[in-house]
């Protein structure tokens, strides 16, 4: 898949050599048949005869051809179907769209907790795993240096005489799984093999919230904030919004409690070292150190209690004597922030992150115990599996006894430890010493590669499953696909070992299942969990907690040391490592549209970054794209700069998940791989790292300029933000609503001709920005949604990207402030699309009118008709336009294209394309609806970006029905255009930003010159 | 060739005493030594070496153009350093660019015949020439800068598979009929003038094969009188035409920059600074080519010095055209009060490509500024220098225009830096070679030098007694003539 | 042909004959030369020079030409198929809706119906120049005559066509030979 590569490079390449190799086979590896278009069709008419049958994959498993049409199903016509995917031990729901038994996309099941109908970008991405060329193809077994092809039969002969007996010398490593079956299954396992060892691991695990509740509580509980009670949040290195696996509840909630109302809206305090995008939405955020975050919450409670006589639970008193060395210069953010918490009493809460110690946790509790929050903005749920040890004690444990001999069979169900285990325990090294090494896995990555046997592991679209969501609730999983490539699941291979003769995960699910529906008629409870991919009612009851005072006293002098410690320096700084917010530990690396995701913040693709704050930088003498050498126990690596104003003082960011060098085509090779600086007794924050240049500048592949610019483009930037993306305090606007609209002021706008007149229904767009975080949920939805092409790292570096919806990233600085003396910044987010300008620019330029209007307001593209002038492109305004260069689908692999929405026309070469207000949704809309001979209701037509926004920040209707919800959205006083002057009367508007600052006069003002009366503000259109 | 290589002095007729004309051709040349001079050179036994290593060098930088033409359509227009937001690169520079020198020719031909201004027969050939090869390069880009080449004929109405039409409120629709039209009559032009010509190179050929093309080239011309009276109306006709279209064509190309919204772009200078700039470097490119020719093929009689000087003196005034449209578009950023507007020129000057734009001021209004010296005017190695530099500027002026602008728009967060590939670079230097090659077989094997037109302009052309048939001077004012035309 | 008749045929060899041909190289003469002609009252003749020759036209007593109509109308068919062009094809067989502006407005057609205007015109004023010359005529037995040869370089000729009535080649002869012309040569056809 060599698609972002110009053909005269591409003949030079070696992974386009690799690519003719794997195309004209010569080796063993090579010969397992390659996914062809034929054993496709099979598959598909497969699954959509047992898709027929609420597309279950039932014990009976046959192919048969899709001659007969099964009852209900009219080809061409998209289905969806509810199941789930389970990431790092908690499953979120999806309806995953199938046309003609191919599952095309991934969206949010309503009905699931965790999903709420949306999806973060991640897993919308996870459809193209499914049809990855790259995938584990069949079973093979690695002995001496020769590869050898075999059949499940063979490894379950094999394993039932390796896994005999009491299990002795075996032990499992699995990836952390939120399943009931494979807990019931692993409870057998135990049972059966009561000497055989049992390790969970992820590399990115809660374990440290999990254990600060065990301090505070004695026993591990989870976490489970209510964001839509609280009036103040403050969050210590957490990222609620997007690293959490409830992260889009969460952010609805926030979003809910900041729509303006005339008792206000809450107010978010972010303390972090690096910004997320959860920082991107605080009033008050302060950049700090990750290794000063303890000192700065120790402080804020010794404030709380010095100053504002909180009392805090007398199980902590002891807990107090800790706070004595806090001594953060917090500024004013500790006074406020103690202020703001004690003025909301009942109705604030304080967050940590997962990247945080225990302790941490353990006074975070404490706090949120004494400001009342515990039953009302935050409650806690029994942890599902309180037995296991923590993930870096049972892999450490799991090493001793591979190196001690004690382990002779491992089984390695899901995860890649060679390659994401802590550097210093030496997994590799100890995996040599294991004789008999089995992985199942996706793909044949870094871990296969050194054990003897690789098993293709099912897809979680293509097997049966179920799990729990972070609340709890029981979820389902199951296939909407058979296995592609002969995958099978944990379950599957857990129930083999377990001696059943047909393993079928189906079977498993169901019998774990019928425990839980205790009464009642069973198939009918299982064929609406089924369709509903949930069991209403299963979340977890809020746990009855009480301190424990003596776990607390215990952990006194632990967090007094991590209060204690120092502050990085310039010269010796830390590096603050974070789970990506696109490949995320690593899995989605081979995932193309992850890879070409520009990052939230960073803007950059194809590369993790380092990221440093403009101070640093200065002392350091870096600057933008400078490689640099990272080093920290011994290891060291390379990273471009990237210079990031909010980024604290002397502490580095970077993120985990790149440098894979057995990903796949895509994801090998790509950024460095930062695991190799994380030690068990650094996980996250490792400090006094060396830096030292390189002297190597390298071209960061970013979809946006770098902040610091010349002057005159910095200044003119800086006077453009105000009034693009304008934001006003909450108070100043509930006491005068019109200032957003005075915030711009032009010429009344006149055209030179008769007004066109738009009867019938007329689309329009309004796009929230005090709810849009930037999260890139609609970026990804709508390159899945429109067969968006994938065009690599040089076509990004030459400005080619193709997504049709950007997240335009702004930071905010004080006016007059140069490029070179910014310090700190506030972060804006603005999604850009085509905003359907009435007199769009592009279609009066086209000299063969491959774009025009629609006569229901679309600005719609003739893709067969453009020639490509791309003179559409430069009369845009906001340059939403995209063009394709090359043709960029040429080298997708047949399985790939499987992929493609048939509803949408992909572009060759040479043509424009841009957003239509996904116009195949409203047609196939329209076209019910006419059958129906009924009018279209309001809501009824989402768009791909809507669909899927966490926080439901982009609202699309008819703007000529006064009941729409649109209506209503553009008659808000928040409402405005962009570039409205330019008279193209756009037909997306955007919702102000609200901030809340303590006292704050954020934003707005009145746009000089004061208007005259027959002025117009930024409101037409 | 003519008899005497002529001394400098004799060269010299840039006088500019008002009591007498000065001679428009020197030396002592009548009738017949101009047709020597200039069949002379079509009618070499022997093709000069020089002449063969120039078309060599030619030749194969025309080929270098067709394999990065051939390069780009099968790969697609990502070859060149084109991108979002600038999706109009060198290939629209070098179009405007080529389409502007194409000005020169019919300006010559057209105005200046309508002007009177008698010295233009020396070179108006020439520069006609000029035109039609600079506007063949020019024609070439449109073509092939489009994304799918093999359905750009979608441009032209004609009915196709879509039973759709263009849509006729496009700029670059327009562009295409302006510049298609003005192909045409350029070409048309050229050739009628050159009609009379080919009939002597015909009258005078030695062998037969020259006899026969030159005889069906010149249409058996007879140089009757009744056909001479029908040919100098139609040409006067094409030049009464010809002038409008010559300002219409750089007007109707500055619309595809004036009718679009982008600050830097949409502003209603640009049809009258285009044109200026057109003449400014199309006699630019005369002049850098007139002077080796004239020198390599002892012409110096026939173009004279004078002729150089009253081309300097064009493009000391064009040259100022120019400037003032500069700081014009300045004055109106800054008085306009639009934030936008004011900006993109700050941006140009100042920004990331200030170093393209100071090259071009100081290209196109610095250097012409020598030309007040007449000094500096007469002297040919200035004056070629000078053309050179001033071909640079207005190369740099449409780089300006069509990169800085698009580069920062509106939006900050779309703002982008652009650099040309090596195959934009390539493509346009290859331009070039076809250019010359063009011009090398014109000068080879065509009358470089109206010589109907010289000699109706010589001495020896008019009477002694004026009084008896009008004042037999300069045939533009044959419709002056009393009546009985 | 039969000896009485006006001599219409070459007496030498009988061949029959387009005319004669006179050519001068100073250009009063040449015209006072063509005056008398004139004045001798003869229509098929006719005069050769290389370049245009002021005064000739009146010296020859010339019509003028009615090529300016025929450009006239043509620049008109131009424009009207210009704009016609537009408005059937933006207006009427396929109307689309563009930036919000009018189906057909005048203003964006002036352009294309002006380089239509001026392209019908420009041809016409070289096709009708040519046809109303009677050009291309690649064959004509003045193109054999050895003085016309430099008609086209320093020479200016007049030559008078035996179809004629008023020719009569001894006569004719030797008016020519009394305007003092450089040489008098008889064309054959």
């Amino acid at each position: 898949m060599q698609y972002w590569r110009s053909m005269d490079e591409l003949a030079q390449t070696p992974e386009f050599k690799e690519a003719v190799k794997r195309e004209f086979p010569n080796d063993e590896w090579d010969r397992l048949p390659p996914a062809t278009r034929r054993q496709f069709l099979k598959v598909m008419g497969a699954s959509v005869a047992f898709a027929g049958l609420t597309s279950c994959r039932w014990p009976k498993q046959e192919i048969v051809p899709f001659a007969h049409r099964p009852e209900g199903r009219t080809p061409g016509i998209p289905e969806q179907y509810a199941t789930s995917i389970d990431v790092g031990g908690s499953a979120l729901g999806l309806l995953v769209t199938s046309m003609d038994g191919r599952p095309i996309k991934n969206e949010g099941n309503p009905l699931h907790p965790d999903s709420l109908g949306a999806l973060p970008a991640t897993i919308q991405s996870d459809i193209l795993a499914l049809y990855d060329p790259d995938r584990s193809q069949g079973l093979v077994l690695r002995q001496g240096g020769q590869d050898y092809v075999k059949t499940w039969d063979d490894f379950h002969t094999w394993a039932s005489e390796k896994v005999a007996g009491t299990g002795a010398g075996v032990a499992v490593f699995a990836e952390s799984s939120s399943s009931p079956t494979v807990a019931r299954l692993q409870q057998q396992f135990r049972q059966t093999f009561a000497d055989a060892a049992w390790v969970e691991y992820e590399p990115i695990s809660r374990d440290a919230e999990r254990e600060g509740t065990a301090i505070a509580y004695g026993r591990p509980l989870r976490v489970q904030p209510h964001l839509d009670h609280a009036r103040v949040i403050a969050c210590f290195d957490a990222d609620p919004f997007l690293a959490h696996p409830a992260a889009i509840p969460l952010s609805r909630a926030f979003t809910e409690g900041r729509q303006p109302s005339e008792a206000g809206i809450s107010r978010l305090w972010v303390a972090e070292p690096g910004y997320t995008i959860t920082g991107g939405q605080a009033d008050h955020r302060k950049a700090v150190a990750g290794s000063q975050v303890p000192n700065l919450l120790a402080s804020l409670a010794r404030e709380l209690v010095a100053n504002h006589q909180l009392e805090l639970p007398e199980q902590a008193m002891n807990f107090e004597a800790a706070f004595g060395s806090a001594n953060a210069d917090g500024g004013d953010f500790i006074p406020g922030l103690a202020a703001d918490l004690m003025a909301h009493r009942g109705s604030s809460v304080i967050l940590v992150g997962h990247g945080q110690a225990a302790e941490v946790h353990a006074l975070a509790a404490v706090l949120n115990e004494g400001l009342g929050a515990v039953g009302s903005t935050l409650t806690y749920t029994e942890a599902p599996d309180p037995g296991r040890s923590n993930h870096l004690q049972a892999i450490a444990d799991l090493v001793a006894s591979m190196n001690s001999g004690v382990v002779d069979t491992l089984m390695i169900l899901g995860g890649n430890p060679v390659y994401d285990a802590p550097a210093d325990l030496g997994f590799a090294e100890a995996l040599a010493k294991v004789s008999h090494t089995v992985h199942l896995g996706l793909y044949d990555d870094e871990t296969s590669k050194l054990c003897s046997w690789q098993l293709p592991r099912a897809h979680s679209l293509e097997s049966w499953g179920d799990g729990r969501a972070w609340d709890g609730t029981l979820t389902l999983q199951q296939p909407l696909i058979e296995p592609l490539y002969g995958g099978r699941s944990t379950i599957e291979i857990l129930a083999a070992m377990l001696g059943e003769s047909n393993p079928s995960g189906h079977d498993s699910v169901r019998d774990t299942m019928s425990a839980s529906f205790a009464d009642g008629d069973f198939e009918t409870a299982w064929k609406n969990a089924l369709h509903d991919g949930i069991v209403s009612d299963t979340a977890w009851e809020p746990a009855v907690t009480e301190l424990d005072g003596s776990s607390l006293a215990a952990a006194g002098t632990a967090l007094a040391t991590l209060v204690g410690a120092a502050k990085p320096t310039a010269h010796s700084p830390e590096l603050v490592l974070a789970a990506d917010r696109k490949v995320f530990d690593g899995r989605w690396s081979n995932n193309a549209w992850q890879q070409e995701l520009p990052d939230a913040i960073t803007k950059a693709t194809w590369d993790n970054v380092l990221e440093v704050a403009p101070v640093t930088a200065r002392e350091l003498g870096l600057s933008e794209g400078d490689m640099v050498e990272i080093s920290a126990g011994g290891a060291s690596l390379e990273l471009p700069v990237c210079v990031i104003p909010g980024q604290a003082a002397a502490t580095l960011s970077t993120s985990l998940g790149y440098g894979r060098t057995a990903a796949g085509t895509v994801g090998n090779d790509v950024g460095s791989d930062t695991y190799r600086l994380r030690t068990s007794a650094s996980l996250w924050v490792i400090p006094e790292v060396g830096v030292a240049k390189t002297g190597r500048k390298i071209a960061l592949a970013t979809t946006q300029d770098h902040f610091a610019i010349d002057a005159i483009g910095f200044g003119a930037r800086n006077d453009r933000i105000s009034t693009l993306i304008r934001e006003t305090n909450i108070d100043r606007y509930l006491a005068d609503p019109d200032v957003i609209q005075h915030m711009d002021h032009h010429p009344p706008l006149v055209s030179l001709w008769k007004d066109k007149q738009y009867p019938g229904e007329q689309w329009g767009m309004a796009i929230d920005l005090n709810a849009c975080n930037g999260c890139n949920a609609c970026v990804v939805a709508c390159q899945a949604e429109n067969n968006i092409p994938v065009v690599g790292r040089e076509q990004v570096i030459n400005q080619r990207e193709m997504h049709w919806i950007r997240i335009d990233r702004y930071f905010k600085t004080e006016p007059g402030v140069g490029p070179l003396d910014v310090e700190d910044a506030e972060i804006v987010f603005q999604p850009m699309t085509c905003i359907q300008c009435e007199n769009a620019p592009c279609e009066q330029v086209c000299p063969v009118a491959a774009t025009q209007h629609t006569e229901d307001g679309i600005n719609a593209m003739i893709y067969n008709r453009c020639i490509g002038t791309r003179y559409c492109s430069n009369n845009c305004p906001l340059k939403v336009r995209r063009f394709n260069f090359f043709n960029y689908h040429k080298e997708l692999a047949d399985v790939e294209k499987l992929q493609f929405n048939p509803e949408v026309t992909v572009r060759s070469r040479g043509v424009m394309e841009k957003c239509t207000y996904c116009v195949q949704r409203i047609q196939a809309v329209r076209i019910g609806a006419r059958n129906d001979n009924r009018p279209i209701a309001d809501g009824e037509i989402v768009p791909a970006c809507a669909q899927t926004c966490p926080t439901k920040a982009i609202t699309f209707g008819d703007l000529n029905n006064p009941e729409s919800e649109i209506s209503h959205l553009r008659g808000d006083k928040r409402a405005y255009g962009t570039l409205v002057e330019l008279n193209i009367r756009p037909r997306t508007q955007y919702l102000a930003r609200l901030s809340n600052k303590v006292g704050g006069d954020g934003g707005g003002g009145h746009a000089p010159p004061h208007h005259a009366d027959d002025s117009d503000h930024g409101k037409e259109g | 060739m003519s008899a005497s290589i002529p001394v400098s002095n004799h060269l010299d007729n840039t006088t500019d005493d008002p009591t007498r004309r000065a001679p428009l051709i020197v030396g002592d040349n009548d009738f017949h030594s101009v047709t020597e001079a200039v069949c002379g050179i079509v009618e070499m036994p022997k093709t000069p070496p020089a002449w063969w290593i120039a078309f060599f060098i030619s030749v194969s930088l025309t080929g270098v153009l067709f394999a990065m033409i051939t390069y780009l359509i099968t790969t697609g227009v990502g070859v060149w350093g084109l991108q979002t937001p600038v999706a109009w690169g060198w290939a629209i520079v070098n179009f405007v660019f080529w389409v502007g020198i194409g000005h020169a020719g019919t300006l010559i031909s057209a105005i200046l015949f309508l002007l009177r201004q008698r010295w233009r027969t020396s070179i108006n050939r020439f520069a006609e020439g000029m035109t039609i090869f600079a506007v063949c390069c020019a024609g070439i880009f449109p073509g092939i800068h489009v994304g799918r080449v093999w359905v750009a004929y979608w441009l032209a109405p004609l009915p196709n598979q879509m039973s759709m039409w263009p849509n006729f409120r496009s700029p670059l629709l327009w562009d295409v009929f302006a510049v298609g039209t003005y192909a045409t009559v350029s070409l048309l032009f050229w050739y009628m003038g050159m009609i009379p010509d080919l009939a002597s190179i015909r009258d005078r050929a030695k062998s037969k094969i020259r006899w026969f093309i030159y005889g069906i080239l010149s249409l058996g011309w007879r140089s009757s009188n009744r056909h001479w009276h029908r040919f100098e109306m139609a040409y006067l006709l094409l030049a009464a035409l010809a002038t409008p279209l010559v300002l219409s064509v750089h007007s109707v190309v500055s619309f595809d920059f004036a009718v679009s919204i982008i600050p830097g772009w949409h502003t209603t200078i640009f049809p009258p600074y285009f044109v200026a700039g057109a003449i400014f470097s199309g006699f630019a490119m005369v002049v850098t080519l007139v002077i080796p020719t004239r020198k390599f093929f002892h012409l110096e009689e026939i173009i004279t010095l004078r002729h150089l000087e009253s081309m300097s003196k064009i493009m000391l005034a064009t040259g100022m055209m120019v400037g003032l449209a500069y700081s014009t578009e300045f004055f109106i950023a800054w008085y306009s009060g639009n934030a936008y507007e004011s900006f993109a020129f700050l941006n140009r000057a100042f920004g990331p490509y200030a170093w393209a734009y100071w090259i071009m001021v100081s290209c196109n209004v610095l250097v012409p500024q020598i030309f007040w010296v007449k000094k500096f005017r007469t002297n040919l190695v200035v004056l070629w220098v000078a053309s050179i530099l001033i071909n640079v500027g207005m190369w740099f002026e449409r780089f300006v225009i069509v990169v800085s602008s698009l580069s920062r728009d509106f939006l900050p967060s779309s703002w982008g830096y652009y650099t040309p590939s090596i195959v934009d670079v390539m493509t346009f230097v290859g331009s070039f070679g076809l250019f010359m090659t063009l011009f090398l077989l014109f000068v080879r094997f065509l009358p470089i030098v109206g010589m109907a037109e010289v000699k109706g302009v010589m001495p020896q052309a008019h009477l002694k007694d004026v009084a008896a048939l009008g004042h037999g001077d300069y045939h533009g004012d044959i419709l002056t003539e009393k009546g009985e035309v | 042909m039969t000896a009485d008749t006006t001599s219409r045929t070459n007496p030498n060899d009988g061949a029959e004959l387009f005319g004669l041909v006179a050519s001068f190289d100073k250009i009063d003469e040449f015209l006072e030369a063509v005056t008398k002609v004139r004045d001798a009252g003869f229509s098929k003749w006719d005069t050769h020079t290389p370049f245009v020759v002021h005064g000739l036209d009146a010296a020859m007593g010339i019509k003028p030409t009615k090529l300016p109509f025929l450009v006239f109308g043509a620049g008109l068919t131009g424009c009207t198929a210009g704009i016609a062009l537009q408005w059937f094809t933006n207006a009427v067989d396929y109307p689309f809706l563009i930036s919000g502006k009018p189906i057909f407005s005048l203003p964006a057609n002036i352009p294309v119906a002006f380089e239509m205007t001026i392209l019908f015109a420009a041809i016409s004023a070289l096709v009708g120049m040519l046809a109303f010359n009677g050009l291309p005529q690649l064959s004509h037995p003045l193109h054999s005559s050895r003085l016309m040869k430099r008609a086209t370089d320093d020479k200016f000729l007049i030559s008078i066509e035996a179809a004629d009535p008023k020719f009569e080649l001894v006569k004719t002869h030797e008016l020519l030979e009394s305007l003092g012309p450089l040489a008098v040569e008889v064309v054959e056809v």
